[in-house]
């Protein structure tokens, strides 16, 4: 399991998921807007 | 007599502490920081929350323009720090110290223009704080994050000499991982201001 507090790497790995996920949900938002 | 020097020197002072806890401590340190500091953050959120949503106050605020373009290569320049810091870390662990000195001062400058380039936003946006509700909450936000950023790049600055200097090892590196940790997640911090504040 990767635990962002042991160690850096791990904490760079959650980042890019997180940074993956929050474009996704961003992307998913602005295209609702631009439809609705 | 000797015996009962050494039972006397172990009985002096305050018995060790009580280790049981898997958790080392410098990690313990910065999870608890981190955990305070989200809670800080919450706050802030939370403000913004009842402002924007609860309240339905215009964002952003009649008459007022956020300049997303310069957040948003201000958020590229904080996202390539965080790499070029994992970098840094790689670097020590392969006993690459180029990579290791080359990465920090990387790490030190990209954070440092992201936090000149903050300032410079302020003086530029046209309003102030006290202007309207939604302009305090900016400011607080992005303020907050801003003293955080702060605070890593007086972290970064020591690793960097310290790094320069030759105090990290393959084996012993621990005071570079812990830094690079809060640094990753101030990084997280901002793609949360920065989606909230800026983009939606």
């Amino acid at each position: 399991m990767t635990n962002p507090l042991r160690s850096e790497s791990d904490a760079f790995r959650v980042l890019v998921y997180f940074v993956a996920v929050v474009a996704v949900i961003v992307l998913i938002v602005l295209v609702v807007r631009a439809l609705t | 007599m000797e015996a009962a020097s050494i039972a006397h020197a172990e009985h002096h002072g305050p018995p060790p502490a009580h280790r049981s806890s898997r958790v080392k401590a410098p990690m313990l340190g910065m999870l608890l920081f981190i955990m305070s500091e989200v809670m800080i953050f919450g706050a802030f959120f939370t403000a913004y929350f009842f402002i924007r949503i609860v309240n339905h106050n215009a964002w952003p605020a009649p008459g007022t323009v956020i300049p997303e373009s310069v957040a948003g290569i201000n958020t590229a320049i904080l996202l390539s720090s965080s790499l070029t810091i994992h970098w840094a870390l790689v670097s020590v662990k392969t006993g690459n110290r180029f990579g290791l000195k080359a990465g920090m001062v990387a790490t030190f400058l990209l954070g440092l223009t992201f936090l000149t380039v903050q300032v410079n936003e302020y003086i530029h946006l046209g309003w102030a704080p006290h202007d309207s509700a939604q302009a305090t909450v900016f400011y607080a936000l992005t303020g907050l994050h801003g003293a955080h950023v702060f605070i890593g790049l007086c972290a970064l600055l020591i690793v960097s000499i310290r790094a320069f200097r030759g105090h990290y090892t393959p084996e012993e590196h621990q005071g570079m991982e812990v830094p690079g940790i809060y640094w990753h997640f101030v990084d997280a911090m901002w793609i949360i201001v920065f989606t909230t504040i800026y983009v939606l």
